[in-house]
């Protein structure tokens, strides 16, 4: 068992369990904060894969993202304290059943398909930065402004979809 | 086939289950979102596994894995936006209220 | 042998940032004040509140503190002396940065009281104001440096440093990593006058020390960053390597500490307004600026 592995295999369950915790708390911030440290273990996961720049944007990303999360868990939930252990979930059975038969054809994908010889050694990561900027900016560069564009117009609908409606009778008393 | 692949590849599958019993399970807009954030991670692993044991000299998989990023916070920003107009009409984001969308 | 080293020299500045924080706000200069402020807080009782959310009152000030080290791993003090040399140094110090907030809310939720929690929140405003302030201006001096590792970073300064190549980002930065420190004016999550001490307020003995250690920290930190990115990190004429990382550092950390102390608290909906309609377009601006004078003058 090499440190590789054994760190894969860490972050991992680490990364599943707090995914599991997430649904099963009843308080919203913890909740929200135990996917934050769901993606910080997968973002750790990356680097024990050597995508060093990978795994430092999830860890990056994720933070805020999740904590914006939490914010909204709190404005939006009936109880987010979790203090009156309220059940929010429906169709349990038909959930926790299609999960079960997501993860076991996905787990059978993974381990019937041949996946071909692995590659023993990846790029180091200066190397590595430097030709995914290169990528990003040459090769795919179309398919990156297309992602840029999509998230200004995401922002701008997401803005626009959230913003108080102007009352218009009430103008005139402003 | 080497075992680091596997072990990846099931750590995807597992978050991607998890992700799916959420994103199916839970009553609430937010916690539904949580789910389908799982999912996109559990991809996400599996596109940084085949980046780096199959195509590590191929940049366009690293690549992969910002467009998924993106789509994260398209998601976020998105859902958060039809949220706040939800709960701003309705007063909840419970899904289990939102009964005219069965039409 | 380097990373003992390196976190004794953390400690050692981080007391001397306790020293010049005294000296600043009430005008005393006593070496030995942090020394005995800290063990009258450690003989303290330290209460835990009615009702806490226990995992993250217990995490949220260790969580401060692991972040600030952590950010300090990637800075030089010399060219050898420093933890790791991450081929993505300049993004992972924002990577670790980013868990104050973190670490802010859960001491904000955690105690169970209502300032505490205004005040974590708070924090989660202001990052949105100042968080492409941070990131945007260090994307410029990666921009010059064509490198992320923080040591190359340093060496692109050699002929002009950073502050007079794009003052627009040094000023931001500056400005964006005294908020980041919720350092006055900026103090909006433990402010003293409306919040009682915000965040602070239910945090008592051993746990309000390792809290105030984990600011002092990310304040020293913050200073060893803006050196390592604008002011030319070790390099200085006649003194060695070592002597110019301190003395950069020490004098940017007096500076932060005393810039703010005669201006008002800033207002949350101002900081968020001013950040991002000024201060995100002069960062662009700023990026452009140095992508063109790269070009010219490479």
């Amino acid at each position: 068992m090499t440190a590789q592995m054994f760190f894969i295999s860490f972050f991992g369950i680490a990364a599943v369990w707090f995914g599991i915790v997430v649904f099963r708390t009843f308080s919203m911030v913890r909740s929200a904060l135990a996917l934050l440290f769901s993606q910080t273990a997968l973002g750790a996961m990356f680097l024990s894969m050597q995508a060093e720049f990978l795994g430092v944007l999830q860890i990056m990303m994720m933070a805020t993202e999740m904590s914006i999360m939490a914010i909204f868990m709190v404005m939006f939930m009936m109880d987010p304290g979790g203090l009156g252990e309220m059940d929010m979930t429906h169709q349990k059975r038909l959930s926790l059943g299609a999960g079960i038969v997501s993860f076991v054809a996905a787990v059978a994908i993974a381990v019937f398909v041949d996946w071909g010889p692995a590659a023993s050694s990846a790029p180091d990561a200066a190397q590595q930065t430097v030709d995914l900027g290169l990528e990003l900016l040459g090769r795919s560069m179309l398919i990156f402004e297309t992602a840029g564009i999509t998230i200004l117009t995401a922002m701008i609908a997401a803005t626009a979809v959230a913003i108080q409606p102007v009352k218009r009778s009430n103008e005139h008393e402003h | 086939m080497s075992i680091e692949l596997l072990l990846a590849l099931i750590t995807g599958a597992a978050l991607f289950g998890v992700g799916v019993y959420g994103a199916l399970s839970q009553t609430n807009l937010v916690m539904i979102m949580m789910g389908v954030e799982l999912i996109l991670a559990g991809a996400m692993v599996n596109l940084v596994a085949f980046w780096r044991y199959l195509h590590p000299d191929n940049p366009a998989g690293q690549m992969f894995v910002l467009i998924i990023m993106t789509v994260m916070a398209i998601e976020m920003a998105v859902g958060f936006g039809v949220a706040i107009a939800r709960f701003r009409a309705k007063g909840s984001v419970e899904m289990e209220e939102a009964t005219e969308l069965k039409g | 042998m380097t990373t003992v080293l390196v976190l004794l020299l953390l400690a050692l500045g981080t007391y001397l940032v306790a020293v010049i924080e005294d000296w600043t706000c009430r005008g005393h200069f006593r070496l030995s004040a942090p020394l005995t402020a800290g063990i009258a807080l450690l003989g303290r009782e330290s209460i835990v509140p009615r009702k806490p959310d226990r995992i993250f009152f217990e995490v949220g000030p260790v969580l401060l503190l692991i972040s600030a080290v952590l950010a300090a791993t990637v800075i030089p003090l010399t060219p050898d002396l420093i933890i790791t040399d991450l081929a993505t140094g300049a993004l992972f110090i924002n990577a670790a940065l980013v868990y104050v907030l973190v670490a802010l809310l859960m001491a904000g939720w955690g105690p169970d009281g209502a300032y505490a929690m205004v005040g974590g929140w708070r924090f989660l405003g202001q990052l949105i104001a100042y968080a492409m302030l941070i990131v945007m201006p260090i994307t410029a001096v990666a921009m010059r440096a064509e490198s992320l590792l923080t040591t190359q970073i340093v060496v692109s300064q050699s002929g002009l440093w950073n502050i007079l190549y794009q003052p627009v980002g040094f000023v931001l930065f500056f400005v964006a990593s005294m908020a980041l420190a919720f350092l006055p004016p900026f103090d909006l999550p433990t402010a003293k006058g409306e919040l009682a001490g915000g965040v602070e307020a239910e945090y008592s003995g051993a746990r309000l020390a390792v809290f105030r250690l984990g600011r002092l920290t990310l304040i020293i930190t913050l200073a060893a960053a803006t050196v390592v990115f604008y002011l030319g990190g070790w390099q200085g004429p006649w003194l060695p390597p070592w002597a110019w990382s301190a003395i950069k550092i020490l004098v940017v950390t007096a500076v932060m500490l005393t810039a703010g102390r005669y201006m008002p608290r800033i207002r949350e909906t101002d900081l968020l307004g001013w950040c991002w309609m000024f201060g995100i377009p002069l960062a662009l601006f700023n990026i452009f600026l140095v992508g063109v004078l790269v070009l010219v003058f490479p």
